[in-house]
């Protein structure tokens, strides 16, 4: 019944979709408010139906039955739904109608051809997805002969950071799509000139950041708390297709507002809107296809990565075709001086560009060399760290003192004033910190001292209160430095004890000793557990914390994980795995001392906390323009 | 800005969409790794036999005959799944099979073969899987074809199916 | 049943012993990251020995590198970096080794190769060119 149903909503979704793309073209208000609704409420109902089933736990369902369990608690069983590839196509098409709707509310009277156009676009991209889903990744098979129970689950799935980071991200990678297809209406069209394209396209694009953002922060949360060596970026392949969009995104943001203020750069940004979605669904191919192997990769189906290429092939090969033609109206002769906001900005969007590509090259390079030779090699982390990040420091020094230049042109005599109360602030806290931690890594060092750059400058800003500063812009970039500084801090000042312990042995990290009291067995709704139980004292002898690491075993798949333990402050995390062992020899104890880590996931909170300021004041000033 | 240049993001993403393409369309295993040792001589490496007396020199035995070089362990479920094969290899004329017994207990993989039927004409102690990395091995089972001037010509990771068995008949039939 | 508590204490004991022992069996063939009894006394060829591990791509896993992971093939491997640098064999000569064997796949930095030029040099290209673009800029908008 349920199968029956969900493929009927599957099914009338197509259809919205594809009316949409047909009623848009005729620019028919009344039909295109219909298809809109349509879409929403029936992808609406879909996912409602897939979720339901996987709560009660409906293993007639394929889909439920392959990645469920009675056991699971509810908030995993919810979260399940798009754990999954199928699932979690259903969430992509149900987020795409979601901002079909948003476009949709920007349509008035003056802007209804754009909007229509928009939509159109919007609403080919919708039939794709929709149809990949139902060819191809369908949610709603039927499992036959009905099983009690399911298939049980990864457990390291069981983790409400990853549970929530999939929904963020895909609002991040659809809200692209929004841009992608309102650059694609502007190209389009002829006569335009009068509709502000790049005022509709802002508040998606900061949307889609801003959740981009938090989701890709969620996930490197749970690699920091989950996989047990205290690592939460790996440069793998699904990250870096996160990664790539967010930095065009980055881009977009910053350009968008010198169309905004200047006219121009027009054409450069309708080429990112279109390449920042590009991106989205090509990370989308890149996990999906079985073209790479990742921890983050769905199962094999080579049906699937056909499809989706071919998708990619048609929608990037019209948007950049069209590009081809139809931008150079959008050129102006606007030039920039090296030192002005705009130039800033310029070069934000240069270095952005370069470091995307330099991903999307590394990401992509070990294919291009199995194509072309008999050869495999790797592209890891000590690639992306010679390349990528040194790139990225100049990116952070602009960072500071852009948004304290004048528009059109800075005089260079004012800019020392101007940043001289910045430099001596940033000076004093490098020297603080230094004072405690030493450091010769010379990209650990830039990277403190450019940290503390940002940090000082918005606090300044903050400080002399200038009205005519985005405190949006004031707060992301302020969660950006404190990002910086708890990224750098716990790279290079890291410190790691590996030992073996006996019961009422202990060991010596940093500043604190730590006794290994006990070990006991735990059990959990889903597994059980050998728990080491150990007592952290500071060097006065005080007790700080108890650390309970774990190692469990879930039946239900025979797997292992380990649970490290951590206390955090806003110094440092103690972080403690438990090994492998026996009462007789001892047990393996691996004990990290990960200076300013909390800063990460505090100034990544805080980079978020400034995009919804952004948005909700885009969205006031959108309230007066229509 | 020229207007030709404005075709260039098109170009290259039609260039980049292509060999995704390509590489979907060609049968491949992107966890695979091919063998660096292929067309290359044999390992040199001394190890103790399971049931001879004396030490296995590879320079000795590598010369004058086709091998089939097997690792395998008792503790591998893949290994038993392939077995079947391995005795039909050694039933084959003109080719020897060795196997090399990785990182196992000795007194298991006499008992295991005495099960199962040992298709070996020696078996190689390999405790510490130092061979195994010699010959580049990273997951059990795996399966070399050494030709008779000891060069390796083929290797498979992962149990011997059916096609692959076939495949490795053609490889020692060219190589006669 | 009524148990006193030196019983209750001894009973608990062998419950905790042996649930350890049946975990620990489980957990027997499975390493935790380099572990103590690796490590090696000297601290400068331990040094050399993490470096080089963190180079060295874990083959079974999904991108770690030896030096993160807890497979067998990875210990086996940490185990005869050290065994080569106690030997005195330099940083170039034990990649030589594992790549002889494994290929250029097993460098988690890829190597200099021809095949590898534009994957080491596109980035500082590009990075030239937007110097390029943005002195350019300057230098129009006067």
């Amino acid at each position: 019944m349920t199968t029956y149903l969900g493929n009927f909503l599957l099914s009338l979704s197509l259809f919205f979709a594809i009316s949409q793309f047909f009623v848009s073209k005729k620019n028919k208000f009344k039909f295109i408010t219909i298809t809109v609704n349509g879409l929403l409420i029936s992808s609406l109902l879909s996912f409602g139906l897939l979720m339901y089933s996987h709560i009660i736990s409906d293993f007639s369902i394929l889909n439920v039955f392959q990645n469920s369990h009675t056991t699971k608690p509810l908030f995993y069983k919810i979260s399940g739904v798009w754990g999954n590839h199928e699932g979690s196509m259903l969430l992509w098409i149900l987020v795409l109608t979601i901002f079909n709707y948003f476009i949709f509310k920007l349509y008035n009277k003056n802007n209804s051809i754009f909007i229509a156009k928009t939509l159109e676009i919007q609403a080919f991209i919708t039939t794709g997805f929709i149809l990949f889903t139902i060819l191809t990744s369908n949610p709603f098979q039927r499992m036959f002969p009905e099983q009690a129970n399911g298939l049980g689950f990864n457990p390291i799935l069981q983790d409400p950071a990853l549970a929530i980071h999939p929904p963020l991200l895909y609002i991040g990678y659809v809200g692209f799509s929004a841009a992608f297809s309102i650059s694609v209406a502007t190209l389009t069209l002829n006569n335009n000139e009068k509709v502000p394209w790049y005022n509709y396209m802002k508040p998606f694009v900061l949307a889609a950041w801003t959740f981009l953002t938090i989701g890709i922060a969620l996930g490197a949360v749970w690699a920091y708390y989950e996989l047990g060596w205290g690592g939460w970026w790996f440069w793998d392949p699904v990250e870096n297709a996160s990664f790539m969009p967010w930095l065009l995104g980055t881009a977009l943001l910053h350009s968008l507002i010198i169309v905004e203020k200047r006219k121009s750069l027009q054409a450069w940004v309708l080429l990112l809107a279109i390449l920042a979605f590009l991106l989205s669904v090509i990370g989308t191919f890149l996990v999906r296809s079985g073209i790479l192997t990742s921890v983050h990769t769905f199962a094999l189906d080579p049906s699937r990565g056909i499809y989706i290429l071919a998708f990619t092939a048609l929608l990037g090969g019209y948007s950049l075709v069209l590009f081809g033609k139809k931008s150079k109206k959008y050129f102006n002769t606007n030039y920039f001086a090296l030192f002005s906001r705009e130039g800033s900005i310029l070069i934000n969007n240069i270095l952005m560009v370069i470091i995307c590509a330099t991903v999307f090259l590394g990401t992509i390079y070990p294919l291009l060399i199995e194509a072309f030779t008999n050869n495999k090699i790797s592209v890891g982390e000590p690639y992306f760290n010679s390349t990528a990040v040194p790139i990225m420091l100049p990116a952070i020094l602009v960072m500071g003192v852009g948004p304290i230049l004048a528009w059109n042109r800075e005089e260079k005599s004012k800019i020392f004033k101007k940043i001289l109360p910045s430099v001596l602030l940033t000076g004093i806290m490098s020297g603080l910190i230094f004072s405690i931690y030493q450091s010769y890594n010379f990209i650990g060092i830039a990277g403190i001292i450019l940290a503390f750059w940002i940090i000082s400058n918005n606090i300044i800003i903050l400080f002399k209160q200038k009205k005519n500063y985005s405190s949006g812009m004031l707060v992301a970039h302020l969660g950006i430095g404190l990002l910086i500084l708890g990224i750098t801090g716990s790279s290079i000042w890291q410190e790691e004890k590996i030992t073996r312990l006996q019961i009422n042995t202990s060991a010596q990290i940093n500043k604190y000793n730590i006794i290994f009291k006990e070990i006991n067995e735990a059990k959990g709704p889903n597994y059980v557990a050998l728990k080491g139980n150990f007592t952290v004292y500071d060097e006065k002898k005080n007790i700080i914390t108890k650390l309970e690491p774990e190692n469990r075993y879930y039946p239900i798949t025979n797997s292992f994980t380990t649970e490290a333990s951590i206390h955090t402050n806003l110094a440092r995390d103690l972080y403690i795995v438990l090994g492998d062992g026996n009462l007789s020899e001892g047990w393996v104890v691996k004990i990290y001392y990960n200076p300013l880590v909390i800063w990460i996931w505090i100034g990544a909170l805080i980079i978020f906390i400034g995009g919804i300021i952004s948005i909700s004041n885009n969205l006031k000033k959108i309230k007066i323009l229509s | 800005m020229k207007k030709k240049l404005l075709i260039l993001p098109s170009i290259f993403f039609f260039i980049i969409l292509s060999i995704f393409f390509y590489l979907l369309i060609i049968e491949r295993n992107p966890s695979e790794l091919p063998s660096n040792l292929l067309n290359k001589n044999v390992p040199i490496f001394e190890t103790e036999s399971l049931f001879k007396n004396e030490k296995f020199i590879s320079s000795q035995e590598f010369k004058n005959e086709i091998i089939l070089v097997n690792f395998f362990a008792t503790w591998c479920k893949p290994c038993r799944d392939e077995h079947v094969y391995i005795k039909r290899f050694s039933n084959k004329k003109g080719i020897k099979v060795i196997g090399i017994n990785y990182k196992d207990n000795s007194k298991k993989t006499i008992k295991w073969l005495k099960n199962l039927g040992n298709p070996y004409s020696d078996v190689l102690i390999d405790k510490n899987g130092r061979v195994a990395i010699d010959w580049g091995v990273y997951g059990i089972p795996e399966t070399f074809i050494v030709n008779s001037k000891g060069i390796i010509k083929y290797r498979h990771v992962g149990p011997i199916t059916n096609e692959i068995y076939k495949k490795i008949n053609l490889i020692i039939n060219e190589n006669e | 049943m009524k148990m006193n508590n030196a019983n209750s204490f001894i009973l608990k004991r062998i419950l905790i012993i042996s649930l350890a022992f049946c975990i620990t069996q489980f957990f027997s063939n499975i390493s935790y990251t380099v572990e103590p009894d690796e490590i090696l006394q000297n601290q400068e060829y331990e040094l050399r020995a993490r470096n080089i591990s963190r180079n060295i791509r874990c083959m079974i896993c999904q991108n770690q590198s030896i030096d993160e992971s807890n497979a067998s093939l990875a210990k086996d491997l940490r185990i005869l970096i050290r065994n080569k640098i106690k030997e005195g064999s330099n940083d170039k000569e034990i990649y030589k080794f594992l790549t002889d064997r494994y290929g250029d796949f097993i460098l988690l930095k890829p190597p200099l190769h021809l095949n590898t030029l534009v994957l080491w040099f596109l980035p500082f290209i590009l990075l030239a060119l937007g110097i390029y673009i943005v002195f350019y800029h300057n230098k129009k908008s006067r």
